[in-house]
């Protein structure tokens, strides 16, 4: 499971870096986004013990459906990254179509009005 | 001590700006109910400096939970002379901006969205927990992201762009910290982090959530490899956003690596602090020149920044504690000079009628304005490190420091490119103020209101001239900080 973890994480890093540093600002921003779900993986690779059932307890602290519960933690980790990741990425696009309207183009070497 | 005080930083604030958002129509309401959020973090943060010296370390577990399963906010010394800053500045540029005549003032998500990255600011600085730590940066970053992109200048939006961009390399760089430390020592906390690292043991993903925390905090503050989207990024923000961003937000990754060396890697400090001494004196070098060759009044104040993040950057790498006393002194009044410098730029700026503060605009239209001019000349002058204002003393302080730690080379070079300053900063005074305008340029009548200004140099003369508070305070603050146990026990118990 480590492995398999270790060498998606490591592809989808690449696929991220690669796509992130395209000249289209879309196909950049998919990047980013990438680079944040290989973040996240990496989050639940971080946990401390890999469960079979949720991490619910009842009353008295004992697992209710039997078998080791999952690290609970990373997965609080992640749906707040997961969130705020999300938010950054919707503003980023609408950033990029509020700027192709103004340039009429996507391509981020024609948007360069910011120079010196 | 349990001190609730801390929800007032953060969470009062946070309330003021959601209200806000619903009362959005109303608009001098929403200003006023937002301007007071602002005051009351800063007499809250006030509050628990004073509430520092007299019960130390202040904490507030959130929702009741114990640290290390719980979420805690601490403030000690550290954070709260930080704070104290952050929230005189942020407060300061909420007035500004009710006085501001600028168009995207006047949208409704603008003031609420001011106070939500002074939110993050202080929960940046207050927070005990390294995850909490990256969501109030994210706040930070987003509120000012958009704040960029609705301004006046046209070229926002697509700093606003390239600055996304890039705090996602840096919100990268601190996710990757955050799981390395969680994989390696099972918590969050920084105390407990601290503790575990105290014991000496450096298992594999240790160092290199060291390396990885300093790059998030490096990019953070602009230090040298990761500095091309502060001028543009700075220049095209908001004036009174401009004030904040430029003087306290930058100031985050500076409190971050203090905190780093201080308590959690201490073992690594040496190292950490030799490649910073190396970056600062790069910063203090490329950050003095690019001031002198711009041209555009509110970007040289941009650039200057960087060489004055590369003094404070020297003085921590010296390491001393008479060092890093000059580092805190100069981070302070840094703050308040630069954020005033910026605020009357922008009201000599408000007074042009394309809104910029190109020399080519700009030139000649601050003629007649005298109170203006002579607080500008007494903010050029303090930036400059002229007796007997607070940039003398904090000068001061970190030859001191210099002298103490024999970093002659870089001290040397420091004191250098301290006269590089004073040339900009007296080459645009006589720009902006002495020369006549150019052929066809012609002012406003009216501009910005200056109080937030005024009140800011005031601050600065007065730290000037009676100076023995702030030192003192810095001075004990970094006195805590030789014993990272303080924090550790004040947060964990025991």
């Amino acid at each position: 499971m480590n492995i398999l973890f270790a060498i998606a994480t490591g592809i989808m890093f690449g696929l991220g870096v690669y796509q992130l540093l395209r000249r289209d600002l879309i196909k950049a921003s998919f990047g980013f986004y990438i680079l944040f779900t290989a973040i996240n993986l990496f989050l639940l690779a971080a946990g401390a013990f890999e469960g079979t059932v949720p991490a619910y307890v009842d009353a008295q602290n004992e697992v209710i459906s039997g078998g080791t519960p999952s690290d609970p933690l990373v997965q609080a980790l992640i749906l707040t990254a997961i969130v705020i990741s999300f938010g950054t990425y919707a503003l980023l696009l609408s950033f990029i179509v509020l700027a192709s309207r103004r340039f009429k183009t996507v391509d981020s070497d024609e948007i360069d009005d910011l120079i010196g | 001590m349990i001190n609730p005080l801390l929800l007032g930083t953060i969470f009062v604030p946070l309330l003021c700006a959601a209200f806000g958002l619903l009362i959005g129509r109303f608009r001098t309401l929403q200003h006023l109910l937002i301007f007071g959020g602002g005051v009351v973090a800063w007499v809250c943060s006030v509050l628990l400096l004073i509430a520092n010296f007299e019960s130390g370390v202040q904490i507030y577990r959130v929702g009741g939970w114990e640290p290390p399963f719980g979420i805690v906010l601490v403030a000690d010394k550290l954070s709260s002379v930080f704070a104290v800053m952050a929230t005189t500045v942020v407060a300061a540029g909420l007035l500004y901006a009710l006085g501001c005549k600028d168009k995207c003032v006047t949208y409704p998500a603008f003031m609420p969205l001011f106070l939500c990255m002074g939110v993050g600011l202080n929960g940046a600085l207050y927070t005990g927990d390294i995850f909490t730590l990256f969501v109030f940066i994210e706040l930070m970053v987003i509120s000012s992201v958009f704040l960029v992109a609705i301004s006046d200048n046209r070229l926002g939006l697509e700093a606003a762009i390239k600055y996304l961009f890039i705090s996602a390399m840096g919100t990268l760089f601190l996710l990757i910290a955050i799981g390395s430390i969680y994989a390696t020592f099972g918590t969050l906390t920084i105390a407990d982090i601290a503790q575990k690292l105290a014991t000496g043991e450096r298992p594999l993903l240790a160092e290199a959530a060291a390396v990885m925390l300093m790059c998030a905090f490096l990019l953070k503050s602009a230090v040298f490899p990761f500095h091309f989207w502060q001028p543009d990024f700075h220049t095209t923000a908001p004036t009174p956003v401009h004030s904040v961003l430029s003087s306290v937000v930058v100031k985050v990754g500076i409190y971050g690596l203090i905190r780093m060396i201080t308590v959690m890697f201490t073992q690594e400090a040496a190292t950490i602090e030799n490649i910073l001494v190396i970056l600062g004196v790069i910063g203090i070098f490329f950050g003095s020149l690019g001031a002198l060759r711009t041209y555009d009044a509110k970007r040289m104040l941009a650039y200057s920044t960087f060489g004055q993040i590369g003094f404070i950057l020297v003085a921590i790498g010296w390491g001393t504690p008479a060092a890093l006393v000059g580092a805190l002194v100069y981070a302070v009044n840094h703050s308040f000079i630069k954020s005033a410098l910026l605020m009357l730029t922008g009201v000599v700026s408000s007074r042009t009628y394309g809104k910029t503060a190109t020399k080519r605009e700009i030139g000649g239209v601050g003629k007649g304005m005298v109170l203006t001019s002579i607080l500008y000349l007494l903010g050029g002058m303090a930036l400059a490190g002229i007796p007997p204002l607070n940039g003398f003393i904090s000068k001061v302080a970190l030859v001191q420091g210099g002298i103490d730690a024999q970093g002659w080379l870089a001290l040397g070079l420091a004191v250098a490119a301290g006269l590089i300053t004073l040339q900009y900063m007296i080459g645009t005074w006589s720009l902006l103020f002495q020369q006549a305008p150019d052929e066809g340029v012609k002012a406003k009548p009216t501009g910005d209101a200056q109080y937030a200004p005024a009140l800011l140099i005031g601050l600065c003369v007065l730290f000037g001239i009676y100076a023995a508070p702030l030192v003192e305070v810095v001075t004990r603050t970094v006195t805590d900080l030789g014993d990272p146990s303080l924090y550790i026990r004040a947060v964990l118990g025991g």
